[in-house]
């Protein structure tokens, strides 16, 4: 009787685990291994988070369009004199120029399509197209991969009151230094 | 954990230290990359690049860069950190880094530190000739 009053007494003791810290150790080992799971967790999603470039494509596709559209109409007017396909690009101040990297220089990482219609009957009265033509294939596909591409409409009058649609489809690549 | 004397034991404390050093690593790790001169250059070029885009000729554009001129001076870079040749902006803010971004807008621009705040940068957009 008195052996497991000894014995119970021991059970609800506060210092019941000091003769064996062999336990202690063994759970230590566990924790800082659960640590070591947790930083290099924490490093994993830091390095693909920050290792990801910003892309900026969309905007510049959207800049791009809106350029455009500004060549070709000012204040709701339409801009007959530059309803020219040669030298469109000069008239509107763009530059298809990139820099040498990747391969751009072989490969334009723009293109830009804009059509002007009367919007009475429909009647295609001017077109341009500018850049690289195979980029417009990607449009539609939902891939970050695949270049950015924004279609925009605007309408517009000329001064004798005909009305005008123009649809402008601006489409800007530069895959390498905007997708991991 | 109190023993009879009423004393912490030696073990809880080490294991208390190495945790918070653990933290502390953890921290430094990411506060070293979120301000990175890497992150910073390519964060710069792209906006530039944008803002470029977007400017008109006769525009004066005024660009706080405090963080990257911190970021040159802590990496010992001393020549200018932002360059515009044709449409092409370089961002270099240490001296083995540099980012470049083009842009379409054919202007011409004159970059250079803001002479009056130190933390600035100048951007003249003109015609391009």
């Amino acid at each position: 009787m008195r052996m497991n009053k000894k014995a119970k007494s021991k059970i609800f003791h506060y210092n019941f685990f000091s003769k064996n810290r062999r336990g202690e150790k063994v759970i230590s080992v566990y924790w800082f291994a659960i640590l070591f799971i947790v930083a290099a967790a924490v490093v994993y999603m830091v390095f693909i988070f920050y290792g990801q470039p910003y892309d900026v494509r969309e905007i510049e596709a959207d800049m791009l369009t809106s350029r455009i559209s500004d060549c070709l109409s000012e204040g709701g007017y339409l801009i007959k004199e530059n309803l020219v396909t040669d030298n469109f690009l000069q008239n509107c101040n763009l530059n298809f120029n990139t820099e040498d990297s990747y391969g751009w220089g072989e490969q334009e990482q723009y293109y830009f399509k804009a059509e002007v219609k009367n919007f009475a009957d429909g009647v295609l009265i001017f077109d341009v197209a500018k850049g690289n033509p195979n980029l417009k294939d990607f449009c539609g596909k939902e891939d970050s991969s695949f270049p950015a591409c924004v279609e925009t409409e605007v309408y517009s009058v000329d001064k004798e009151g005909n009305q005008y649609e123009i649809k402008i489809l601006s489409v800007v690549r530069k895959t390498e230094k905007n997708v991991n | 954990m109190i023993n009879k004397k009423g004393t912490i034991l030696v073990e809880n404390i080490i294991f208390i230290i190495l945790n918070l050093v653990f933290l502390a690593i953890l921290i430094l790790f990411l506060f070293s990359h979120v301000g990175g001169a890497a992150v910073l250059e390519e964060k710069y070029a792209k906006q530039i690049a944008l803002m470029m885009d977007a400017a008109k000729p006769g525009m004066e554009i005024h660009l706080n860069v405090e963080d990257a001129i911190e970021k040159a001076d802590d990496e010992d870079w001393e020549e200018k950190i932002i360059n515009v040749e044709g449409n092409l902006v370089s961002v270099k803010l240490r001296e083995k880094g540099g980012y470049s971004y083009s842009f379409f807008n054919d202007v011409g621009v004159n970059a250079y530190p803001d002479t009056t705040n130190n933390k600035e940068y100048v951007f003249i957009i003109n015609e391009n000739e």
